[in-house]
Parts: structure tokens; C-alpha cells; sequence
């Protein structure tokens, strides 16, 4: 069963790690047939299609769950979701086959939302964003477990735009992923600020979808990938 | 523009910490409430949520239908820096309550070195710290636990204690500052009719008065209204009392994150420096039934892959077999493990666990506690050399390697000799892996002694004896650190010695120790839990800015008829007991187990209390 849930702002500093124990401990919950590793220590079968960063709000996170023949998509969402906090919640479900590829080797992109409450530094940010984005390199530092690896970070946005809001600005972002991994959007505003001159302003990160990529085709969210 | 509890959380180490919303933690809305508690832990998050006390009282409270309770816990360094910075009030995890905002703020005492976070938390909280300088409109601050035994260096900043088992009292007390409240009492009114419940004690109607030599004169209440005895109270049936089997279950890895399936309470061992052991007393059993429909209850509500049982002597539970082979089959489905005391790794426990699942080959543990014979005679810790031996040997063979010891120094009477039976003891679990044929023992032998400080506890036998001076516990300590060296596969650790010095001084101290622990949090004493941030030179520092002396509260041996400041607690064991036991340690004597015969320690006074003794 192929899920679509959301990752709210109450468990947005909830690490990959945490938040796998905790949706296994919901599904352990719901009663829901699922399967088992094998091995010493069985644990509830799960895989995520791309890790979060911690403090980023998820609205249409993607996870893998096998379950025994029978179980139908509305069954599967309202048992899960009876048994889970109010900022765990699953928006949809499709079953999917065994041959279905692994959702981690279809990530080909994210889109982002970057919301920035107003404040002096907002409009500086905003108003360095266009000449930002016109830059055709821009070389970061990417803090790694090998150590700080300089990173040209401008080949992995495909699209962005700013907009004034209400309260602030919001910014859209849309990246590809490259086999050497993907862009840390808090890094990409870290980048923005230090480009604008100014501290970063109070924000909030959302990944709005995780882009899958047909053979020919165009990007498109993941749970709508088509496969036979 | 002011900083909102958001961005603070951004700039924090762990934001989970303060951001609640787990499964299972009860958001009821707290203005419509007609009264409100705040279940305090003096420290952090993964150590509170880790406690049981704290499921417990948090699901009685909320289950009633007028209450409202919610949780609160110290914040990291970090955090506090921020709240302090900005001037945000401490604030509960559900709903983000500032503490002064609650009718009631409750504090459970487990361990004396979190005392100073409890006077930082009310200040945080917007509370001033002070009992005296409370207000009508502030909340009442009251705490329980096992600390509470002897509440007296916290008298000053307490306004109601509950002794004693709390799942009675815990309501009757919300209910009646519920009711003074809606009548508009005074708070005084108010502490005043708490008195009449049962284990509920007030430290502000009671006078302290010295002798000359400084020791205690009296302790008494200030008009004959007040009971000048506490009794504490007891939960008599386990199976009656409230399961916590919908606790609030984090998000992030906590120090017990696992179900804890409490058992039984009480000991009756009656290890001769245990407090918890006699505190606890009498031992009272959950039915196997009963165990068996929490546990599975508990699983379909937490969804915990794991559980472990809670006692403080799993081993001596009547039916430990029979519930460890009914809980593993209940829960193969589920593929739930649980885990054992290390005890009973028999022979018969591992057959019923291998055929249903695999048991987790983590690290034994056991608390022989000291080095030879003799000194376990003399605390009573009816634990042989032949019995761990024996066990050590079954463990093993049948798989493990890895083996923790945990034993005491500065106990009374301790000689170098039995400081040497702790390397001794080391030496001899290796040969019983040695023993096992190399075809059948798993490899990696690790060894790990790890020995704390004796700190006497008050309603013990040894509350009478005085801990050793540093420089002749830091002398023992690098003793069996070179009795260690030349031993392969074996490793001692040891405690500071200054935090038990300090933690001596509280456990056993009077009223007149309020003041250190208010100059000490003034000098900016806080988390001194944490090694890193027990600061020893400060804590001297309070004493002597107090005229108080450390070696007259942890190094002095008490006489016999010196009035203690627990003396008007009851805990329903006798002093005479006490006394009694502390001959007979002197003697290296030993007591037998309860359950071998009743041992006449005050409880079998009180009827139908003591399924032992009758």
C-alpha cells in the first residue's frame, strides 16, 4: 500500500528515525495486517520515498506499507488514521503491486512552499530573490559526515517564484534530485539571505509534493505515478 | 514584535521536547475546567516521560470529568536560556499554559539532586518561589514521591505534601481545592482542610526548634487541629487500582521506551539500605489475569513493541513464570518482546521464550551491591555468591556475554577487604564464562562493575550512619580501580563522589537546609543531576553563606534517641525496627524475607494490609 500523509507542524522537529518508529507504532495500533521482517528482531515493514528534514512541515509525504491481500484503500486510511495524532494524518492510500518500483528510486524532485512572516529582513530577501535566481552558479557549503564539501547549489532548482502575501511572502520552490543526492531547501534560504545581506527572517518550510519522473514524461507527483 | 514559543523552538537543540501532542496526551480544554493541575517533573522530557508515576496520576486526573491536567518538564539549558531571554513563562505541554496560571502545580520527588529544578521551574513558571510569599491568586504547590518521606529541606517552597501511594489521595486533594476554591476560601482555608486527608501534610503548620548542639528539638504542629502524625497512605489492592494503559507515548527515543507493566509494589526483601524497600511496603501482586488484560490493552493503545516488568524485585514475583509464558504467547502476533528480570534466567523461562520468540541478548544486569559476604550480610542483600554464579553460568550458556555488576561503597562498616571482594566478584563471572565450553558461549565477554556512593535515606536502617568523607571515598574508589587494571574484559565505574555529598545532606536534612538550596539555585546551581552542570564549589558556597555545616549533615552518625526530621511521618515502620535492623547490620546479621516469616517491622499492626503477615 502506497500512502500519501502529512506531517504537521507539531511533528515537523521529528527526525526520519522517529517519525519511522512512530508510524510503525500507529500501524501496530490500527491492527491492520501488516508484514513483518524477518531476523532477530521483527519489526513492521515500512519504507519512506524521501526523508524530511527536521523542521520542515510535510503536506503530502510519501510512505510504502505491505499489507496482506484484501485490505482495501478506505480501510486502510481509517484504520490508520483512528490510531494516529491529529499532525500524523493519511490523505490517501492506493494499492499498489509487488512489482511497483521502490518509491525511493523514483524521487526525481520536491516542490516547497517557504513562507516568511513580514519583517524587515523579509523584504530584503524578496527583493534579492530575482537576482538570486538568475544566477547560473551559486557555491554553498554543504555541512556532510565527511565534513564541509563546497556544492554548486543552482543545478538543483528547476523553478521558482515570490509572491507577497498577507502576512509576508511566500516563495515556491521546485527542485530535481541528481544521483549525488538532493538540495536541503534550509540550505537554499540560508543561501538566499547571505546573497541578500540579511538574517534570516521567521519562516516556515512546507514540501508541498515529491516529484516522480515517467520515462518521457513530465514531473508529477509521486502518487501519480502511472504504472500498470 | 514579542518572540513567539515557535521561534524559540527553532533555536533549541530538541523542540520535541516542548512541542506535546503524542498520542494519547488528553487535550481537554482547560478554561472549562473547574480546576486545573500541572504535572510537573523536575527534569527533562526523556526522563520524565520515562516515569510511572507520571502515566498514572495523569491518566486519573484527566479521567476525572471536572479536571483538567497537563504536563510539564524542565527545560534543557537551551531552552531556559530562551525563555529566560525572552520572558516567556514555562509553560505546560498541551496547551501552553504559563504554570501560574494553574489552580494546582504538583512536583513528584524522586531523586534529591533535582531539587534545585523545581525552584527554577516555579520561577520560570511566573510562580514566586517562596511558599510565604504566595498569593490568593497563585497556584498551590504540592509534591509526593518517595523524596516526599522527608520534605523538610523543601519545607520553605511546598505548600502541601502527599505521602504515601497517590491514586486515592491525588483525587481527593484536586477535589478539595476544587471545592475550597468554588467556595472562595482563602488559601490558608484551604491548606487547612487539606490536613484532613488522609496523608496530606502541610509543612507551613508545623514549628522546627533546635538544640544547642544543633541537631533537631521538635517538629510540631502549631494548634492541636493539625495532626501532629502523618500517615501514608496505601493502594491495599493492585488489581483495584487504576492501569495507566493509554500513556502519552513521545515521539522521540526516551530513556524507557517501552510499556511498564507495574507488577507489584513493595519488596520484601528488606535489603538494609534500600528506602524504596521500605517505603513500599507491604508487597502486594497484580493477578496474573489482570496483568495479562493490561498488557494486551496496552499494546492496542500505545502500539509499543516492547515490555518490560516493573517492581523493585520482578524475580519474587509469585507467578513469574506462569505470566511470562502467558504474556509471550498473548503477544506473538504482535511480535511484542518482552523483556525479564535478570534473575530468573532459568532454564525453564528460556525454553518458553525460544519457542515463541527471540529474547534481545542485551546486557544482564546485577546488584550483588557489595564485595564479600560479610557486607552483604551486613546490609542483608540475600544474594549469594553461589546464586550469581550459578545464574551468571546459565546466562552464558545460553547466550549472553555481556554482564553488568552493580555494587556500593561507604557502606557502613566497609573494610579494604570487601572493596577487594567487588574485583573478586569481576574475577570470578569471568572464570564462569571461562567455564562455559568454547563451542557454546558467545564471544565478547564484557564485564562492567559500576559502584555508587552509599547515601544514607531516611526510614531505612542506616539512616542513623554517616556517609564517608570525599577523600576517603575518592581513596576506596582508586582502590578497586587498580585492583581492575590487570583484569581483561572487565571495567569499573564510579560515581562523583561530591553529587552524593550533597545528595546525603538532602536526603537526611532538616528545615533549616531551604536556605542552601535557595542561595545554591541563586548562585545558579541548576540540572545537578547532569555531572556537566554540577557545579560543587557553588553548593559549598551555599552552605557556607548559610552558616551550615556539610559534614554535620552527611558525615555525622546519629544517636539513637536524636530526633529526626521524619519523625512525623508514618510510613507504618517502626523506629524500634529500624533500630532493631541497624543492631543487627552492625552485627552482620542477617533478616530473613517476610515471605519466610513476618518480621514485625510496624506494618502487621495495621489489619488486612500485609497479605505476609496477615
Amino acid at each position: 500500500m502506497m500512502a500519501v500523509f502529512e506531517k504537521g507542524e507539531t511533528l515537523r522537529y521529528i527526525g526520519h528515525l522517529d517519525l519511522m518508529r512512530t508510524v510503525q507504532r500507529a500501524l501496530r495500533r490500527s491492527n491492520l495486517p501488516v508484514k513483518y521482517s524477518n531476523g532477530f528482531n521483527p519489526h513492521i515493514r515500512l519504507s519512506f520515498a524521501a526523508p524530511l528534514s527536521v523542521g520542515v512541515v510535510g503536506r503530502r509525504e510519501l510512505m510504502e506499507v505491505p499489507v496482506e491481500e484484501g485490505v482495501t484503500e478506505k480501510q486502510f486510511v481509517e484504520a490508520f488514521n483512528r490510531v494516529s495524532p491529529e499532525c500524523l494524518q493519511i490523505v490517501m492510500a492506493r494499492s499498489i503491486s509487488d512489482e511497483f518500483p521502490t518509491l525511493m528510486s523514483l524521487v526525481a524532485g520536491s516542490r516547497y512552499t517557504i513562507r516568511l512572516m513580514a519583517s524587515p529582513e523579509a523584504d530584503m530577501a524578496a527583493e534579492a530573490f530575482d537576482r538570486f535566481m538568475a544566477l547560473d552558479h551559486y557555491v554553498a557549503t554543504r555541512r556532510t559526515k565527511s565534513g564541509e564539501n563546497p556544492c554548486d547549489i543552482r543545478p538543483f532548482i528547476k523553478e521558482g517564484n515570490i509572491a507577497k502575501t498577507a502576512d509576508g511572502y511566500e516563495i515556491k520552490l521546485e527542485t530535481v534530485t541528481f544521483a549525488n543526492g538532493a538540495l536541503k531547501p534550509s540550505l537554499w534560504f540560508e543561501c538566499l539571505c547571505t546573497f541578500a545581506g540579511c538574517d534570516k527572517p521567521h519562516h516556515i518550510i512546507y514540501r508541498d509534493a515529491i516529484l516522480a519522473q515517467p520515462e518521457n514524461g513530465p514531473l508529477m507527483p509521486m502518487e501519480e505515478y502511472p504504472h500498470a | 514584535m514579542p518572540v513567539t514559543i515557535d521561534q524559540l523552538l527553532e533555536r533549541v537543540e530538541k523542540p520535541s521536547r516542548y512541542t506535546g501532542g503524542e498520542m494519547n496526551a488528553v487535550v481537554k480544554p482547560i478554561s472549562e475546567a473547574e480546576v486545573s493541575f500541572a504535572f510537573c517533573f523536575p527534569d527533562i522530557y526523556e526522563v520524565a516521560m520515562s516515569n510511572l508515576a507520571i502515566k498514572i496520576l495523569y491518566g486519573i486526573l484527566n479521567d476525572l470529568p471536572y479536571a483538567v491536567c497537563e504536563r510539564c518538564c524542565m527545560p534543557w539549558v537551551d531552552m531556559r536560556k530562551e525563555l529566560m531571554d525572552h520572558q516567556i513563562p514555562l509553560f505546560s505541554l498541551e496547551s501552553r499554559t504559563p504554570l501560574k496560571d494553574f489552580d494546582i502545580v504538583g512536583f513528584t520527588l524522586q531523586y534529591e539532586m533535582s531539587y534545585t529544578n523545581i525552584l527554577d521551574m516555579l520561577h520560570l513558571g511566573g510562580i514566586p518561589i517562596q511558599s510565604a510569599q504566595r498569593s490568593e491568586a497563585d497556584p498551590i504547590v504540592c509534591v509526593g514521591g518517595p523524596c516526599a518521606f522527608n520534605l523538610e529541606p523543601l519545607h520553605a517552597f511546598v505548600d502541601a505534601v502527599m505521602i504515601g501511594d497517590g491514586e486515592e489521595q491525588i483525587v481527593e486533594f484536586t477535589n478539595a481545592v476544587r471545592n475550597g476554591r468554588k467556595q472562595g476560601l482563602s488559601r490558608m482555608e484551604i491548606l487547612r482542610s487539606l490536613t484532613k486527608i488522609e496523608g496530606v501534610y502541610i509543612p507551613c503548620l508545623y514549628e522546627d526548634a533546635y538544640n544547642e548542639d544543633g541537631t533537631l528539638k521538635s517538629l510540631t504542629p502549631v494548634d492541636e487541629t493539625v495532626p501532629a502524625v502523618i500517615n501514608k497512605r496505601i493502594q491495599v489492592n493492585m488489581d483495584e487500582a487504576y492501569c495507566p494503559t493509554h500513556p502519552p507515548v513521545p515521539y522521540t527515543q526516551v530513556v524507557f521506551d517501552r510499556i511498564m507493566l507495574e507488577i507489584m509494589r513493595g519488596c520484601t526483601r528488606g535489603c538494609r539500605f534500600c528506602q524504596a524497600g521500605m517505603l513500599y511496603r507491604p508487597v502486594r501482586e497484580r493477578s496474573v489475569d489482570k496483568l495479562c488484560e493490561m498488557a494486551c490493552e496496552s499494546v492496542s493503545n500505545t502500539g509499543y513493541e516492547e515490555i518490560s516488568l516493573s517492581s523493585l524485585s520482578s524475580s519474587d514475583y509469585s507467578h513469574i513464570t506462569e505470566l511470562a509464558t502467558r504474556l509471550t504467547s498473548d503477544l506473538k502476533d504482535k511480535r511484542v518482546s518482552l523483556s525479564l528480570p535478570s534473575l530468573r534466567v532459568d532454564k525453564f523461562v528460556q525454553d518458553t521464550l525460544t519457542q515463541t520468540q527471540q529474547v534481545k541478548k542485551s546486557s544482564l544486569t546485577f546488584a550483588p551491591e557489595a564485595g564479600t559476604q560479610r557486607l552483604r550480610d551486613v546490609i542483608n542483600k540475600g544474594v549469594t555468591e553461589e546464586n550469581l554464579m550459578e545464574t551468571l553460568g546459565n546466562a552464558f550458556s545460553n547466550g549472553w556475554s555481556a554482564v553488568k555488576l552493580y555494587f556500593m561503597t561507604g557502606l557502613p562498616t566497609e573494610t579494604d577487604e570487601d572493596l577487594a571482594g567487588i574485583a573478586d566478584l569481576a574475577q570470578k563471572s569471568a572464570g564462569a564464562y571461562y567455564a562455559v565450553p568454547k563451542g557454546q558461549r558467545v564471544k565478547g565477554l564484557r564485564i562492567t562493575c559500576s559502584a555508587s556512593v552509599f547515601v544514607p535515606k531516611p526510614f531505612t536502617p542506616f539512616q542513623w550512619c554517616a556517609q564517608d568523607r570525599p577523600e576517603e571515598v575518592q581513596r576506596k574508589q582508586q582502590m578497586v580501580r587498580e585492583l581492575f587494571r590487570p583484569l581483561k574484559s572487565a571495567r569499573f565505574n564510579y560515581h562523583d563522589s561530591a553529587i552524593s555529598r550533597i545528595e546525603a545532606c538532602f536526603a537526611v536534612g532538616d528545615r533549616r537546609l531551604s536556605k542552601v538550596l535557595y542561595r545554591a539555585w541563586e548562585l545558579g546551581c541548576v540540572l545537578d543531576g547532569w555531572n556537566e552542570y554540577f557545579r560543587y564549589d557553588l553548593w559549598l558556597q551555599a552552605f557556607a553563606d548559610c552558616g551550615l555545616n556539610v559534614d554535620f549533615y552527611a558525615h555525622r552518625v546519629r544517636s539513637k534517641d536524636e530526633v529526626l526530621p521524619w519523625d512525623h511521618i508514618n510510613a507504618y515502620i517502626d523506629k524500634s525496627f529500624l533500630w532493631r535492623e541497624y543492631e543487627k547490620a552492625m552485627r552482620a546479621e542477617t533478616t530473613r524475607d517476610c515471605r519466610e516469616g513476618c518480621n514485625g517491622c510496624g506494618l502487621q499492626k495495621v489489619k488486612g494490609v500485609c497479605s505476609v503477615c496477615g
